[in-house]
C-alpha cells in the first residue's frame, strides 16, 4: 500500500475538499456517545471517539429501503430508480472497515450481487482512522484489529500528524489537491511504530485470547452453557441493530391507503427475533433462546468461517454496551476460558 | 468508487425496454428483486387444503430463461402480501409451466387459494441446489415423503417417470396422516399398476376403504429389498421425520452421500443473504434445499 505523511492541520482542509464533492459521514458527539452522522464542518467530527452506538452499515444497508413499487390491481411491477447519494465515510475504525468488507462478500457475491447494496457501496468513499481500544474492544482476538483492504485512505495517528495509506486513486487525486502529502521519515516510520505498539498494549486483558474459537463453538455445540446464555436474551434484537456487521433482513410489502399501490420493502431482521426461523403452519425451527442466542454466536464466530475463511464478528464491542442482559461474544470467550480450568486445579 | 456527482440508482429492470430488447436471461439478471408476471392456467384441488396451481410466464422472453431442476423453488409474490418460497412440483420437462402445490396455512397461501385461471401472480427464480439428477441416472431410487413433502419430490418422481429407462428400480414410499390427504394418488396408483413403480402408501389413521400400509412412513422398510451400492434416497418432509427415514436407510446400507433430503425453511430471498433459512452455518436457500446426509451431519441443528 502507498503511504504519505500529512500534518494533523491539514485534516480540516481534506474534509473540506471532501465536502466539495461528497456527503461526508463522521462521527460526532450524541448525547453520551458518538454517532456517525452527516456533517457540516471539520469541526463537528470528533477523531478520537472510542466507538459509536451505531455502525456505518446504515449507509450501504438502511434498515428500511424500497426494492421496488408495483400495482397491485394490475399485477405490475413499477419501472423503478432509486438514486443513489455519493458519500465519504470519514474516520471509521479497522473493525468496522473490516465489517464492510464482510458485508462485501455477503452483497456482492459472484451469482446475485444485490444491486441495492452495491449501488450504495460503489458510491461511499471510505476513509479510515486510527483507534486506541476501549474497554468492550477485542477485535484484535478476531482478526480484525487491522483493515488491510477496504478504505480509500486510512489515517494513522502518530502523534500531531498522520500517515496515511491510500487505497485508491480518487483518494490519491482529493489528498494531493487539498494537502501537501510528503514522503514519511524514519522518525515518522518509528513513530508509527509506538504508536501500534501502545494500541496493542491498552487493549482490555479481561477478555480471554482463546484459539481455534471455531472448532471449540463446534465441539461445544450442546453445552448447558447455551440454556443458560440464551435463556436470559430478552429478544429486543439491539444487538443486530448495533452490530455492523449483521445483515438479515425481512423482505415485506406496504400498502398505500389507495389500497391499489404499494412498496416491495426490505427491513433490518435480526436471528434473535423469536419469529424469525418460523415457516408456513407455523413451525419454529429455533423457538427458544437457547437456540436463536446460539445461532447468532455460531454464524459470528463460525458460520461464516467455514464459508467465508474469516470471523463475522469484528470485536467492535457494540453489542457488549447494547445487551441489556450480558449477552456478547465476550461472554462465549469467557465460556471458554472457564472450561476446563476447574478440572486443572 | 464514484468519478463524478451523478451516480446511476438502482433499477428494476424494465419489462418495456426501448432500443435493443433485452433477452430473458438479461431481465431476470438486472434486478434479481423483481418478480415477473406469471398467469394460473389450471388449478387442481387435490385436498380439502391442498391445490395444485400451475403459471405461465406472460412474458416469453422470461419463459425461455427459465429453466429448473428437481428440487429447486421459486419465490411466489402475490402484490400487497407478498412473497413466499415455493418448491417446484412439476418436471422441467413440462416447459413453459410452472407447477406450485401449495397448502392452505396462512394469509399468503389462503388468499392464493381464492385466486382463478387466469389470474397474475410474480415469480422470480428458480433459486437451489436440486437434487443430483444426473448422477442418480443408472441407480435404483428410493424416494420417501411424508404430508406435504410429497411436493417437492414429485418433480424428481415426474423426471425419472420421464427418463424412466435411464433408471433402476424405482421405489416411493409415502406416509399421510389419513387417505383424504394422500395427493396424486391416480397418478401414482397407474405407474404402480403399469409398474413403472412399486409404491407404498401408509397413512396413520386408514378409514374402511384404505388398502394401503397402515403405520409410519418408515415401516415399509421391514420388508423392502435394497441394493444398497446402486442406490439413491431421496427424502423430504416434516422435521421430525427425516432422522427415522435416513437412519432406516442407513441401516440398508446406502452410503452417506447417497441419501439425499430437502429442507424446509423459510427462504425469503433465496439468494444467499436474508438469513432467514440458515440451518447452522448454510443457508437452505443456495447450499440446499437438497442436502446429502453427510452435509445434513455436518450442518449444527439440520436434523
Amino acid at each position: 500500500m502507498l503511504y504519505r505523511v500529512i500534518d494533523a492541520a491539514e485534516l480540516p482542509a481534506l474534509v473540506d475538499a471532501f465536502m466539495e464533492r461528497y456527503e461526508v459521514i463522521a462521527p460526532v458527539r450524541s448525547g453520551r456517545s458518538f454517532a456517525f452522522e452527516a456533517v457540516g464542518s471539520f469541526d463537528d467530527i470528533v477523531l478520537d471517539y472510542p466507538t459509536t452506538i451505531t455502525s456505518p452499515k446504515k449507509y450501504v444497508l438502511p434498515p428500511r429501503e424500497t426494492l421496488f413499487e408495483f400495482d397491485a390491481a394490475a399485477n405490475e411491477v413499477a419501472d423503478f430508480v432509486e438514486e443513489v447519494t455519493p458519500r465519504v465515510i470519514f474516520g471509521v475504525h479497522a473493525c468496522d472497515i473490516n465489517a464492510l468488507n464482510s458485508l462485501d462478500l455477503v452483497f456482492r457475491d459472484a451469482r446475485y450481487p444485490d444491486p441495492y447494496y452495491a449501488a450504495r457501496r460503489d458510491a461511499t468513499m471510505v476513509v479510515g482512522i486510527s483507534c486506541t481500544p476501549s474497554e468492550g474492544c477485542f477485535c484484535h482476538l478476531v482478526d480484525a484489529d487491522e483493515a488491510r483492504t477496504g478504505y480509500d485512505l486510512f489515517l494513522q495517528d502518530i502523534g500531531g500528524r498522520y500517515l496515511v495509506s491510500i487505497g485508491s486513486v480518487e483518494a490519491a487525486n482529493i489528498l494531493e489537491g487539498a494537502c501537501n502529502p510528503r514522503e514519511a521519515t524514519d522518525e515518522d516510520r518509528i513513530a508509527f511504530r509506538h504508536a501500534t505498539r501502545r494500541r496493542q498494549a491498552s487493549f482490555n486483558p479481561d477478555i480471554p485470547n482463546i484459539q481455534e474459537v471455531p472448532m471449540l463453538m463446534d465441539a461445544f455445540h450442546s453445552d448447558p452453557f447455551w440454556e443458560e446464555l440464551g435463556g436470559r436474551c430478552l429478544s429486543c434484537t439491539a444487538c443486530s441493530s448495533v452490530c455492523p456487521t449483521c445483515y438479515c433482513f425481512d423482505i415485506r410489502d406496504t400498502m398505500d391507503p389507495d389500497g391499489v399501490h404499494g412498496l416491495r420493502e426490505r427491513t433490518w431482521d435480526a436471528c434473535t427475533s423469536p419469529q424469525f426461523a418460523v415457516v408456513a403452519g407455523g413451525h419454529n425451527f429455533r423457538a427458544d433462546g437457547r437456540n436463536r442466542v446460539r445461532h447468532r454466536m455460531y454464524h459470528k464466530l463460525n458460520g461464516f468461517m467455514a464459508a467465508h475463511d474469516r470471523n463475522l464478528c469484528v470485536g467492535c464491542g457494540r453489542c457488549v454496551y447494547a445487551c441489556k442482559a450480558g449477552i456478547s461474544p465476550i461472554e462465549v470467550l469467557r465460556f471458554f476460558e472457564r472450561k476446563g480450568a476447574d478440572d486443572a486445579d | 468508487m464514484p468519478t463524478s456527482q451523478t451516480v446511476p440508482g438502482v433499477a428494476v429492470a424494465p419489462l418495456r425496454d426501448e432500443g435493443a430488447p433485452l433477452t430473458g436471461a438479461e431481465l431476470v439478471r438486472a434486478n434479481p428483486y423483481r418478480p415477473w408476471p406469471a398467469r394460473i392456467t389450471s388449478i387442481t384441488d387435490l385436498t380439502a387444503t391442498e391445490k395444485l396451481f400451475e403459471f405461465r410466464f406472460v412474458d416469453e422472453r422470461i419463459r425461455e430463461a427459465f429453466r429448473h431442476e428437481p428440487g429447486q423453488f421459486v419465490e411466489l409474490s402475490l402484490f400487497g402480501v407478498g412473497e413466499a418460497p415455493i418448491s417446484i412440483s412439476s418436471s422441467p420437462s413440462k416447459s413453459g409451466f410452472i407447477e406450485l402445490c401449495v397448502r392452505r396455512a396462512g394469509t399468503f397461501t389462503e388468499r392464493l387459494h381464492q385466486m382463478q385461471c387466469g389470474d397474475i401472480v410474480g415469480i422470480r427464480g428458480p433459486y437451489g441446489r436440486p437434487f443430483p439428477f444426473d448422477d442418480m441416472r443408472g441407480h435404483d431410487i428410493l424416494l420417501v415423503a411424508g404430508g406435504l413433502g410429497i411436493a417437492p419430490l414429485r418433480s424428481l418422481i415426474n423426471n425419472i417417470h420421464d427418463e424412466r429407462s435411464d433408471f433402476g428400480k424405482v421405489t416411493i414410499i409415502y406416509g399421510s396422516k389419513s387417505p383424504a390427504e394422500v395427493m396424486f394418488r391416480s397418478q401414482f396408483e397407474m405407474w404402480r399398476h403399469r409398474k413403472d413403480f412399486d409404491l407404498y402408501l401408509t397413512v396413520d389413521n386408514p378409514d374402511d376403504t384404505w388398502d394401503g400400509e397402515v403405520g409410519l412412513v418408515t415401516k415399509p422398510f421391514e420388508h423392502l429389498e435394497v441394493d444398497p451400492g446402486r442406490t439413491f434416497g431421496a427424502v423430504c418432509g416434516p422435521p421430525v421425520m427425516y432422522r427415522f427415514v435416513v437412519e432406516e436407510m442407513r441401516k440398508k446400507g446406502i452410503s452417506y452421500d447417497h441419501i439425499y433430503m430437502s429442507f424446509e425453511r423459510h427462504m425469503k430471498c433465496g439468494m444467499g443473504k436474508c438469513g432467514h433459512c440458515q440451518i447452522g452455518h448454510q443457508y437452505c436457500c443456495i447450499d440446499g434445499p437438497v442436502f446429502n446426509y453427510w452435509e445434513a451431519k455436518n450442518i449444527q441443528g439440520s436434523m
